[in-house]
């Protein structure tokens, strides 16, 4: 008997180191940016994960308050990041890092 | 065991929906893919008793946060027509009928008991809220998301022409 709680805390494990490695490697911003909701998704399935086997009440609330306010701080990063992406496309015509590095120079 | 198997299928399913967003070469494809993540991780909040924060989740990655990744697409330009079309779209259309499937594993695994929560065995106890708040109407939704994210998707080619 596995039950839920491990197999979406593994889960949610997994999907922040795919992520993290798509982020790494990404030669496209928006695919940066996708990456980024990726290790958010991680990080609230994990999140929810380690509240789902308690007995309820105030740890439930307090997982469920955690969950929310990371939606919303990582909602508006993702904004904020979106935002850029377009500022930096209108200057340099390109969303590759490298060669947005090399027209800089 | 019931109760196991969903949360495997369900995790099966939004890790693969998850990768195949990352590794999609067109970034519509990544974003109509990302889009049917979030929907996921929303019916999981679900089904496990947290219909506020599977709200929420719905709300603000497959609503928002999906429209401004579309819209910057748009002003980018990134969606060139691929020749990868047809993968694409087996992709998508794999993709969706996971989550139709899981989502009607999940009605009809609660459907023989009909007890609403707080009834029945643990594993009904879980999926009594589908059971409660009239499941079809939950597969329609996903359903009219995903068509109308499909819809706007198809308009990209259009708008570069």
């Amino acid at each position: 008997m596995i039950g839920p709680q491990l197999i979406f805390l593994v889960t949610g494990t997994m999907l922040v180191f795919i992520g993290i490695v798509f982020i790494a490697y990404s030669r496209n911003m928006v695919k940066s940016v996708m990456s980024f909701q990726a290790v958010l998704f991680g990080a609230n399935l994990a999140l929810f994960a380690s509240v789902l086997g308690g007995a309820g009440g105030d740890r439930r609330l307090m997982g469920d308050s955690f969950i929310i306010f990371s939606i919303l701080v990582g909602a508006s990063v993702e904004a904020v990041g979106l935002a850029l992406i377009a500022a930096i496309h209108r200057r340099y015509g390109t969303l590759n890092p490298e060669e947005i590095r090399r027209l800089r120079h | 065991m019931s109760n196991d198997l969903v949360a495997i299928l369900l995790s099966a399913t939004m890790l693969l929906t998850v990768v195949s967003a990352l590794l999609a070469k067109k970034v519509s494809t990544s974003l109509i893919l990302l889009f049917y993540a979030s929907l996921v991780l929303g019916v999981i909040f679900t089904i496990y008793d947290d219909e506020l924060i599977g709200l929420v989740t719905m709300i603000t990655f497959a609503g928002a946060i999906s429209v401004m990744i579309l819209s910057v697409v748009l002003m980018t330009g990134q969606s060139a027509i691929g020749t990868e079309r047809r993968n694409s779209q087996l992709m998508i259309i794999a993709a969706g009928a996971a989550v139709v499937a899981v989502a009607a594993f999940a009605v009809f695994a609660s459907a023989p008991g009909g007890t609403p929560a707080g009834g029945g065995g643990a594993s009904m106890q879980i999926l009594g809220f589908i059971w409660t708040y009239r499941p079809w109407d939950l597969l329609i939704l996903i359903m009219v998301f995903a068509a109308s994210m499909l819809t706007v998707t198809n308009l990209l080619p259009e708008e570069r022409r």
